[in-house]
């Protein structure tokens, strides 16, 4: 039986009378890269920022890597990894002073934290531009840079929030390549995004999301099996039947 | 604790990244310090133009012009009666002296000579000065004038020639101004009467004031950026990087005070080596106080916008209403207000250092209070700082 790395448990949140997340509940194996699909206002960003320690569920319970969020979040804080779906990085620092920065921040010291942002680097096929400013970079490089700083700390549990928006194809496939490298080194991936071919390429399991509630969760292959022949229909097929065709916010 | 130094670091790294910011934080001081010596590096604490109507053209009238002339920072400008209205008209001059047609025939014949001051208003704190000088020429002449009727009636008849009076009465006078009977001797108590040193502690008050606007926008800065959500979700605790910003906001604040006040140690000569160390140690403590409700903007802003015009506004009062360029009456409702002003203690402070010749020890309330606002402010931004909204 796989181990269960991360447990949510029934959680709730509200912003003052809106329910942005009532009563989630998932696991996510060790080693597993977990899909978490939804239409905008599903309350994806408010589960992920719940998950990662910078909000605090109203009720229920997350444990991650046997550390419960409310008692121990600060040694959740040091297991995880966080690419958020913006880009977080200083554009006036070289790439190598900004990994320096946050793996030092993730609590690597020195010499070592400088060994790691130069592993990091190379993975993501940046290696010569370590000292290059991160604000001439192209938008491919600046989200490998985002992605390799959520790798500083050599984190067990990472949380990729679209990690692909706006880069071109050769970009994207480097990134699941590196995603799915990591898998196999044991690394537990929590993703979301709005390309539903990532997620069938990527996901072992994925959950959907829609007015704060998960409403399907389950492989690509038997998402697709609950509307038709899995061959034929698209995991695009299953959300929008899912989640209706009417536009969000 | 060493993750808030990172943090400092990380601040200072990209401060200096900024090549337009560093020039500008750097170059302001000594700006500033330029316009001061332009200011008060001059020799004369008065300086002034006379704005004069001779409609007279006689002999005495010549005489008062000159006398005004001679007088240290006192330039004469002399104008047609319509030019001089003109400029009163457009307030170019705020005050202008008349010399009447007549004016030295009258008082040759005896009568009773006028001059006639034209101002807008109240003429100006420089009108009025002028408006002194001008009387007490005036009265010089007017003393002279009867110095030599009395000399001369008195000696009617007695056949001493009236040139000879007259350059007897002249020559007394001139020695009498040389060696008056009634001499008036300075003595300055408590610093010196340099005007710098009455406006250098509102100078270098203004200048860590600086550190309140850096401060509010710190952490903005690092939501508009991304980084913040990023950084929370590291081992960093939102106090560690509030601590670790207020450092760096500091540290940038008494860089740039430490520049003015060194320039102002080498060209003016105001401080002891004593005093220099006591100024540093009171932009310290004002810069910490200073940083430290910065830090409270900077908790409850969203957006750099928000944080900018709270910071104002806050600076603003802190200058209006903290004696920073003249002196608020004490007992006075503002002097009630002010004591809600940090510049008021820094202020003081400084006042008791540079124009005062006083010892840090006699600063030492000045110096709690602003350290009391340091720790209390920086405590009070962190309990209220959210990171996202609904977050504790």
């Amino acid at each position: 039986m796989a181990e269960e790395f991360v447990v949510v448990k029934e959680i709730h949140k509200s912003f003052k009378d809106f329910k942005a997340v009532n009563g989630v509940s998932f696991s996510i194996n060790k080693g597993e890269i977990f899909g978490l699909l939804g239409p905008n206002g599903a309350g994806k960003t408010t589960t992920i920022r719940m998950l990662s320690t910078v909000l605090e569920a109203d009720s229920g319970d997350i444990i991650i890597g046997g550390h419960s969020i409310k008692q121990e979040a600060e040694a959740v804080r040091s297991i995880i990894g966080v690419c958020p779906q913006d880009l977080a990085l200083y554009e006036d620092l070289s790439a190598l002073d900004n990994m320096v920065f946050f793996g030092r921040m993730a609590g690597v010291e020195g010499k070592a934290a400088r060994a790691q942002a130069m592993k990091n680097l190379e993975l993501m096929g940046l290696e010569d531009r370590a000292k290059g400013k991160v604000a001439k970079f192209s938008g491919g490089m600046k989200r490998r840079i985002n992605l390799a700083i959520a790798l500083m700390g050599s984190p067990q549990l990472l949380f990729l929030d679209e990690p692909t928006v706006g880069i071109d194809p050769q970009s994207r496939n480097h990134i699941f390549e590196n995603i799915q490298g990591l898998q196999k080194r044991g690394l537990t991936v929590l993703y979301t995004t709005h390309y539903m071919e990532e997620a069938d390429r990527l996901c072992n399991r994925i959950a959907i999301m829609d007015g704060g509630q998960i409403i399907a969760l389950d492989t690509s292959y038997n998402l697709k099996s609950q509307i038709g022949s899995p061959e034929k229909v698209t995991l695009e097929d299953v959300f929008l039947k899912l989640t209706g065709r009417s536009l969000r916010d | 604790m060493k993750r808030a130094l990172f943090i400092t670091l990380n601040e200072v790294r990209l401060y200096l990244q900024d090549k337009g910011d560093l020039a500008f934080g750097l170059l302001l001081p000594i700006l500033t310090f330029a316009l001061m010596y332009g200011a008060f590096g001059g020799d004369t604490m008065f300086k002034a133009t006379a704005s004069i109507v001779n409609e007279d053209q006689g002999v005495y009238s010549q005489q008062l012009i000159d006398k005004l002339d001679i007088v240290d920072g006192i330039s004469i400008e002399l104008l047609t009666a319509a030019d001089a209205d003109a400029k009163l008209e457009r307030s170019d001059v705020l005050l202008a002296l008349y010399i009447p047609a007549g004016f030295s025939d009258t008082l040759t014949s005896g009568g009773k000579a006028e001059l006639v001051f034209k101002q807008r208003g109240n003429g100006g704190l420089e009108g009025q000065i002028l408006a002194s000088i001008i009387r007490s020429a005036a009265a010089e002449i007017n003393q002279e004038f009867q110095a030599l009727n009395q000399a001369q009636s008195n000696l009617e008849g007695k056949g001493i020639p009236v040139s000879d009076i007259e350059l007897t009465v002249r020559d007394f006078l001139e020695k009498e101004l040389q060696q008056p009977s009634v001499g008036v001797t300075e003595e300055i108590t408590g610093g010196s009467a340099e005007f710098i040193n009455q406006y250098l502690p509102g100078i270098i008050t203004m200048y860590v004031l600086f550190a309140l606007s850096l401060s509010a926008r710190a952490i903005v800065e690092e939501r508009r950026r991304g980084t913040l959500e990023r950084l929370l979700t590291t081992r960093l605790s939102a106090s560690e990087l509030f601590f670790g910003k207020f450092l760096s906001i500091i540290a940038r604040g008494f860089v740039q005070t430490f520049i003015l006040l060194v320039l102002s140690y080498a060209v003016f000569q105001l401080f002891t080596p004593l005093s220099f160390l006591a100024c540093l140690v009171i932009s310290f403590v004002f810069a910490a106080a200073a940083a430290a409700v910065g830090m409270i903007i900077a908790a409850i802003s969203r957006t750099e916008e928000s944080a900018n015009w709270i910071a104002v506004v806050v600076t603003m009062f802190m200058v209006m209403m903290g004696n920073t360029f003249f002196q608020v009456a004490e007992d006075s409702v503002m002097a009630t207000i002010g004591k809600f002003s940090l510049n008021t203690y820094a202020n003081k402070a400084y006042t008791t250092i540079i124009s005062q010749n006083g010892a840090l020890g006699d600063t030492w309330s000045q110096l709690a209070i602003l350290a009391g606002v340091a720790v209390i402010g920086l405590f009070i931004s962190r309990m209220i700082f959210r990171a996202v909204p609904g977050s504790k």
